[in-house]
């Protein structure tokens, strides 16, 4: 019964490799279409001995489109038109041409093409002859991936012969694999092939190695030896499993950091630099995502030929918005409140407000379609791991803007006046700098990069008129757990809280995960009020 | 056990250093101040005179040393603690409560229990009211009972920090720049006051006026780079070659 | 005797201000259940639950300012403790809907019917009782105050650092409230209630008892309050604003008058939540969100924070303003939030008080007492 079931599985996984053989390669040169369609509708003509020949030739041609046209046969799904000679597969409930897979509406009555097992097993083998000699070691490796899901001892000639051509080392591994499976599945195997089998299985170190060795010791009254190796086997790739899951969850931790990150550099400056408690700092955030899709729109109906570029068109401008944005509210508001944070804490509060509604109103209410640039989507794997590439660029532009950051702060003419007057406003006034100017700037150097962290998000988040307030917790949450003044603890802050709320959330759930990650950082500013990287010294203290 | 307490000293501080970030803000400092001594303290700025206050009042926490009062150890208290055992403290920047009378800032630093629950049903005895208003003399403020603090000037915030100490009634007080920003006259009636409150209890006063320290006429300890530089009379102390070069100035 | 001592401690507003709720708990139910509707002075059954609602926001800005104008402890996370007693006066009165829920379960809640649960869980034992479940409104803020405040203020956490931590707090339980393996009906909270204490929530007399509860209830805080902050502990608490260390240096634990505020403010806070829902007839995770607890911030600083009138007349005033825009001009409400709290924070500081105390100190400026507006800000000398 079982095998009956894997029997339909493996071909209907064949048909499914067949298929996109056939939107992605062009048939071999070898066989024209009209040779091949007269060899298909040759099946159904003769008696059932003459079939197996029939077959031959059809593989000879080389051809991997008929494939599908196989396997119809194999299934029963073969039918033919008495009057035309012409061949049709039945697909559901309805009739395809073998070759183009285009339906065809045959009024005239079809009949079944007869088939027996050894047609069967005939066209079986040849089927994997012609996905195995692809020339596409891609397709070679997909079809053997698919045969290793559904391993079969029929299957074992046909790997055996191609193992003997087979040049490809990656595809010849798999292919060795396989066969591993296939003999472990065979109770009358030797002790030694066993060994061996289970030798390569842990080689593997797949999920589906796992489960094929985990069968072998479930149901089969194997030798001790065999089956203590077979033990050993499972344990040692649960164990790397296990490693490769931790760097999973490091990559997603470092992910869900560079967000964190990105939101909380800005709020690192005007917090830390500053000591402004800038509640409207989401906002910018949202607004520099609202720049984002106001770009696309532009671009799609302007100019849709720069929509690849639309990102780095949006950087600059989201910078400005943002900026000048915070600009203003530095000049018209908070600069009357230095000195007393918990009320620009609740002024800044109110410009959050007034922003979010007027995004509302100008944008609505829902969600924006802001869309990803060809580089930004897909993925890609390394080792065990799994990396998109929207994640990646992410990373490595948060860490761009980080040592951006850094650059201006301390070494640039900007930077050292801005330090200047947070240490000492006075000193630096009468040293004759303009101390206003350095706030108003420095406040919208801080706004201008929350509008970049907004381009970035709008690749990930929901473009929504609350995009700022569901990041400004967290942020707030990085800087205090890193430590104000520090941008190093801001960056230390952001990848950890990530790293920890990814782990956690194996376990807890992603709510529960996020939950527990704020008691932690609640508990540890108990411990350590200033942060992880603590700014010392007398003036903190006041 | 009496006879232990007359013997150990007040105040003793043996070898205590603290650095912040490396740098030795007080470098293996010993001071001794005895029951009912009046003691100056002098040195340049960032000699660490206002640490060795921090230190003892439990503000900072040395890295290394001791530090005893009445045979107590005070690194294992903190500064509510401490200010029960009996040491009061005036900061160098005057620090009252702006937002009370004056009245109420010396009810408030009253002696009595420091209870929360019986700060909420606690009622004034005449006694405490008497009391206040002898300290009202004494800095001077009787007329002045209902102003808010904020509304003083700077030397007669420096007097009400000084009443709150003395209505604390504290053992040891720790006095940081008393003076600082006083008129010559204010100066003169502090150093009155000062020796006034000496008579009953230990008193360690910081303080950069050379005439003010004069006035005190009492033992003096010259701090430099978080220790000792000398120690003695005034005289003693101010002719010291040491001193004049680190601090007196040639 | 002591009732005397007690009105010595009140100023004329707060007399007006405890008379006159005393007089509108009798005349508003009065003049809804006694006249009748076409009467002129007819207060509409609907307008009931809706006042009432707005002396419970009173409560606690009342709540909040005891904290943050008198202690300086600027708290973004009350509506976290409003929302526990509210939830605790839900579970009450979902245990009183008994068999008549949809699910028709003798004691179970009809969501927990829904999630297949079997029993009632351990924490909601005990709410069937009217006196458990007042207790809990209290007792259950009061305790993840006091040991929130614990750890903070032993750990001197202040300012800034603790206005994120309590918003952090509240936010943790706006997610925890949120998941429905919690037991508090997830999403949905707590709702469709029938009665409290045998009587129906849709009679009039029953909403015209709990607005006079409302109005009483908010005078007694208000008494409590006033003996609290002009007690020497509401001196030191005020004294522990302006220069925490010499409150320290002083000999007093600055933590421990710290927590006694707070944790007394969240039990007051959590008695409001509680007279809230019976009126407004749901409890959801929504009331922990942090904009909530920040609109109570705006309400005490529109009133005059670090007085006890102040926050209750900027309750009253704000949530006014709030029903009538959001039904005239819902676009505007936001914008007209927004500016109230740029406005206030940049021109009045110390609230209506302040600028009616000004007004005050202008006209009798040739009298001698001239009443000083306390400046709210005064860095704290660190040495
Ligand atoms: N918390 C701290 N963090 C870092 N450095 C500190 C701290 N406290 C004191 N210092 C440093 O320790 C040194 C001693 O300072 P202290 O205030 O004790 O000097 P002082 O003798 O009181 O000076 P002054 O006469 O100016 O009051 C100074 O260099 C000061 O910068
Ligand atoms: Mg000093």
């Amino acid at each position: 019964m079982i095998t009956r079931l894997l029997q339909i599985a493996a071909t209907t996984l064949w048909l499914l490799v067949a298929l996109s053989y056939q939107t992605t390669i062009a048939a071999p040169a070898n066989a024209s279409t009209s040779e091949l369609r007269q060899h298909i509708n040759a099946l159904a003509t003769g008696k059932i001995k003459d079939k197996p020949r029939r077959i031959e030739a059809l593989a000879q041609l080389g051809s991997n489109k008929a494939i599908a046209a196989l396997n119809a046969l194999i299934e029963g799904r073969l039918y033919s038109d008495k009057a035309s000679t012409q061949v049709f597969m039945k697909h559901g409930d309805h009739f395809v041409d073998p070759l183009s897979l285009t339906a065809v509406n045959t009024t005239s009555k079809l009949k079944k093409v007869k088939a027996n097992n050894k047609v069967r097993r005939i066209a079986r083998a040849a089927i994997a002859r012609l996905t195995l000699k692809s020339p596409n070691s891609e397709q070679r490796l997909q079809a053997v991936e698919v045969m290793f899901k559904a391993a079969d001892h029929k299957l074992l000639p046909l790997i055996d012969e191609a193992l003997e051509f087979e040049k490809e080392q990656e595809v010849k591994q798999k292919l060795l694999e396989i066969r591993a499976a296939i003999t472990l599945q065979n109770k009358h195997a030797s002790k030694e092939a066993q060994l061996e089998a289970i030798g390569q299985l842990r080689q593997m170190g797949s999920q589906q190695a796992l489960g094929k060795l985990q069968a072998f010791i479930n149901n089969s009254g194997a030798s001790a030896a065999a089956l203590k190796a077979a033990d050993l086997a499972i344990k040692a790739i649960e164990k790397s499993q296990a490693i490769w899951g931790v760097f999973q969850n490091i990559w997603y931790g470092l992910s869900l950091g560079s967000v964190l990150l990105l939101a909380a550099i800005g709020l690192a400056i005007t917090f830390g630099v500053m000591g402004i408690i800038n509640m409207a700092h989401g906002e910018m955030v949202m607004l520099g995502a609202y720049t984002t899709f106001v770009v696309q729109e532009v671009i799609r109906t302007s100019f849709p030929g720069l929509f690849e570029y639309s990102l780095l068109i949006a950087l600059p401008l989201a910078f400005l918005v943002a900026g000048a944005v915070g600009f203003a509210m530095e000049r018209s508001i908070i600069r009357f409140l230095y000195g007393r944070p918990l009320e620009t804490l609740l002024a800044t509060w109110g410009v959050s407000l007034v922003l979010q509604q007027a995004i509302r109103s100008i944008f609505g209410p829902t969600n924006k379609e802001v869309g990803n640039p060809e580089w930004m989507s897909g993925a890609f794997e390394l080792g065990g791991l799994m990396l998109t590439y929207n994640r990646l660029w992410i990373l490595a532009f948060s860490l761009i803007v980080f040592a951006g950051i850094l650059l201006v702060l301390n070494r640039s003419h900007f930077g050292l006046q801005m330090r200047a007057v947070t240490q000492n406003r006075r000193m630096a006034a009468s040293m004759g700098i303009k101390t206003p100017w350095v706030d108003a700037f420095t406040f919208a150097l801080g706004s201008g990069i929350a509008g970049i962290a907004g381009v970035a998000l709008s690749q990930i988040a929901n473009v929504s008129p609350n995009l700022g307030q569901s990041y400004i917790i967290d942020s707030f949450m990085v800087v205090v757990f890193g430590g104000v003044g520090n941008l190093w603890g801001t960056l230390v802050g952001a990848m950890s809280l990530g790293v920890a709320n990814k782990f956690l959330e194996p376990y807890a759930g992603a709510v529960l995960a996020k939950i527990l990650t704020l008691v932690v950082i609640i508990l540890f500013i108990q411990k350590k009020p200033r942060g992880l990287f603590a700014q010392k010294g007398r003036a903190v203290e006041a | 056990m009496s006879k232990f307490l007359e013997n150990t000293p007040l105040l003793y501080l043996d070898g205590v250093s603290v650095a912040f970030d490396g740098f030795k803000a007080i470098n293996n400092l010993s001071l001794v101040v005895e029951h009912g001594e009046m003691r100056a303290i002098i040195g340049p700025n960032g000699a660490g005179k206002t640490t060795m206050m921090d230190i003892i009042t439990g503000k900072t926490r040395p890295d290394h040393g001791t530090v005893l009062f009445e045979g107590q150890d005070l690194t294992l208290h903190d500064e509510a603690q401490i200010a029960n055992m009996g040491i009061g403290r005036k900061f160098q920047k005057p620090t009252v409560f702006e937002n009370h009378s004056i009245y109420d800032n010396l009810l408030l630093a009253l002696k009595g229990s420091r209870n929360v629950f019986q700060a909420l049903f606690s009622t004034q005895s005449t006694e405490q009211k008497q009391r206040i208003d002898e300290i009202l003399a004494v800095i001077r403020l009787e007329n002045r009972r209902d102003t808010l603090a904020a509304d003083l000037s700077h030397g007669q915030k420096q007097w009400l920090e000084i009443g709150m100490l003395l209505a604390q009634d504290p053992k040891l007080l720790l006095v940081d720049e008393p003076v600082a920003g006083m008129t010559d006259a204010e100066t003169v009636e502090t150093a009155k006051l000062l020796r006034e409150i000496s008579k009953t209890r230990s008193v360690v006063v910081v303080e950069h006026d050379m005439s003010f320290i004069r006035d005190l006429d009492v033992k003096v300890t010259c701090l430099a780079e978080g220790a000792v530089l000398s120690e003695g009379s005034l005289n003693h102390v101010s002719s010291d070659p040491k001193v004049i070069e680190s601090y007196l100035g040639r | 005797m002591i009732s005397q001592a007690l009105f010595t401690r009140f100023s004329l507003g707060a007399r007006v201000l405890i008379i006159s709720l005393c007089v509108v708990a009798i005349l508003v139910p009065a003049a809804n259940l006694l006249l009748p509707p076409e009467h002129f002075a007819h207060v509409p059954s609907h307008l009931l639950p809706l006042w009432g609602k707005y002396l419970c926001y009173a409560m606690l800005a009342l709540a909040l300012d005891l904290v943050w104008g008198y202690c300086g402890i600027l708290s973004l996370g009350h509506g976290a403790f409003f929302a526990l007693g509210g939830y605790a006066c839900g579970m009450y009165l979902m245990r009183q809907i008994g068999p008549r829920g949809v699910y028709a379960d003798p004691v179970l809640p009809d969501f927990m019917v829904f999630l297949n649960w079997q029993e009632l869980p351990w924490f909601w034992q005990g709410f069937d009782q009217f006196w458990f479940a007042m207790l809990m409104v209290v007792a259950v803020p009061g305790l993840l105050a006091f040991v929130f405040g614990w750890f903070a203020f032993r750990s001197r956490v202040t300012g800034v650092y603790l206005s994120i931590i309590t918003q952090a707090l509240t936010y943790a339980l706006l997610l925890a409230f949120f998941r429905n393996d919690m037991g508090f009906g997830g999403n949905n909270g707590l709702t469709d209630f029938k009665d409290i204490l045998g009587f129906s929530l849709q009679a009039d007399t029953t909403r015209a008892s709990l607005f006079a509860a409302s109005a009483l209830l908010l005078a007694l805080v208000f008494v409590v309050c006033q003996f609290i902050v002009s007690s020497k502990l509401g001196k030191l608490m005020q004294a522990v604003n302006h220069a925490e260390s010499r409150v320290r240096f002083t000999g007093y634990r600055v933590e421990h008058i710290k927590l006694f505020a707070f944790v007394v403010s969240a039990m007051i806070a959590g008695i409001a939540g509680a007279l809230y829902v019976p009126q407004v007839g749901i409890i959801n995770p929504g009331e922990f969100a942090p904009a909530n607890s920040i609109e109570v911030v705006i309400w005490t600083a529109v009133g005059g924070r670090g007085t006890l009138l102040g926050p209750i007349i900027g309750a009253l005033l704000v949530n006014g303003g709030k029903s009538y825009f959001t039904a005239a001009f819902p676009e505007v409400w936001l914008f007209a939030l927004g500016a109230l709290f740029v406005a206030v924070t940049l021109f009045l500081p110390h609230g209506l008080m302040g600028l009616f105390k000004q007004i005050c100190t202008r006209f009798n400026k040739r009298s001698a007492t001239a009443a000083k507006v306390t400046p709210l800000m005064k860095p704290e000398a660190a040495e």
